[in-house]
């Protein structure tokens, strides 16, 4: 599915798949948006001080991955509104990783105007770090 | 006392309620700027004018800064240990959020639930945070997931 022809409620189906979109989680990117965040926290931020919580290195906050979903949402589908976002965070989303966020419409519902998705996020080993679906609507 | 010992008062109850200074059109195109949003409608003044909303509004998720001012009340705080972690959220968003507008974060304790997997007990405790605009609507129910592992037998006696 074309982004252009996401933007039609009427030519969307269940199974379409979306656009694989490929996030860099860099360092620099994560540190700057934990602190517009107010998580300036050092997990988020430093390689140093998320190791000395035990942690292998620094790592992404969930507010921030789950937000790239929602990133991805409103691109595949411009003009939707996000009615609602559902996640599990399942695993560290390590900085210095390159991310694919995958996307599928699961259900439509005509007469609401609306579309269920699954979305994801994972690794380059296939792992899904943070796994969800989500609600959009069309205005009429 | 344990985890499993908290008291089911706590449900339901709102513990905390803080109210922030009025949003700035700075902050939303900060917050959407440093998650790489592209969309007009979140950091242009003038051209959002001309999108769905007549005018700037925050990306959705920018709810998620609203965090209140005590993710939860004292009876829970004190179970939660190190190994605690966020394991999601659940966000419904409903009204926009403008600049000038005032928002006050109310939380209350949603859910206490018990799941056992192979690697033993886990607890989940859900707190929603609902955050309302000066006009008293509803801007977002975030509804986040806290898991916490049991404790082994020995550190329960202790």
């Amino acid at each position: 599915m074309s982004p252009s022809a996401a933007r039609a409620f009427e030519a969307l189906e269940p199974g379409d798949e979306f656009p694989v979109v490929t996030i860099a989680l860099d360092k620099g990117f994560v540190r700057n948006h934990a602190c517009a965040i107010d998580m300036n926290f050092g997990r988020f931020t430093d390689d140093e001080a998320a190791r000395g919580e035990g942690l292998p290195g620094q790592i992404t906050p969930g507010n921030m991955t789950l937000a790239l979903l929602a990133r991805c949402l409103v691109e595949w589908l411009p003009g939707a509104r996000l009615t609602r976002l559902g996640t599990t965070f399942r695993g560290l989303a390590l900085t210095g990783a390159t991310v694919k966020v995958i996307g599928t419409i699961t259900e439509k519902d005509e007469a609401g105007r609306s579309v269920e998705c699954d979305v994801w996020m994972e690794n380059p080993e296939g792992d899904r770090w943070v796994i969800g679906t989500a609600t959009l609507s069309f205005r009429p | 006392m344990s985890f499993a010992d908290i008291p089911r008062s706590v449900l339901g109850t709102e513990y905390d309620s803080m109210s922030y200074p009025a949003v700035t059109a700075a902050e939303l195109i900060e917050y959407a700027r440093s998650l790489g949003v592209t969309d007009p409608i979140y950091l242009d003044e003038q051209a959002a004018k001309q999108g769905p909303h007549g005018g700037l509004v925050a990306f959705p998720t920018y709810v998620v800064k609203l965090r209140g001012g005590k993710m939860l009340p004292p009876e829970v705080a004190k179970e939660m240990s190190r190994d605690g972690f966020d394991a999601g959220k659940d966000i419904e968003f409903h009204a926009p959020i403008r600049p000038g507008d005032t928002l006050t974060a109310s939380s209350t304790i949603r859910e206490i639930y018990e799941k056992t997997g192979r690697s033993g007990s886990m607890y989940f405790v859900v707190f929603r945070t609902q955050i309302r605009n000066q006009r008293d609507e509803v801007v977002a129910n975030v509804d986040s997931r806290l898991m916490q592992r049991g404790r082994k037998p020995q550190e329960q006696a202790r």
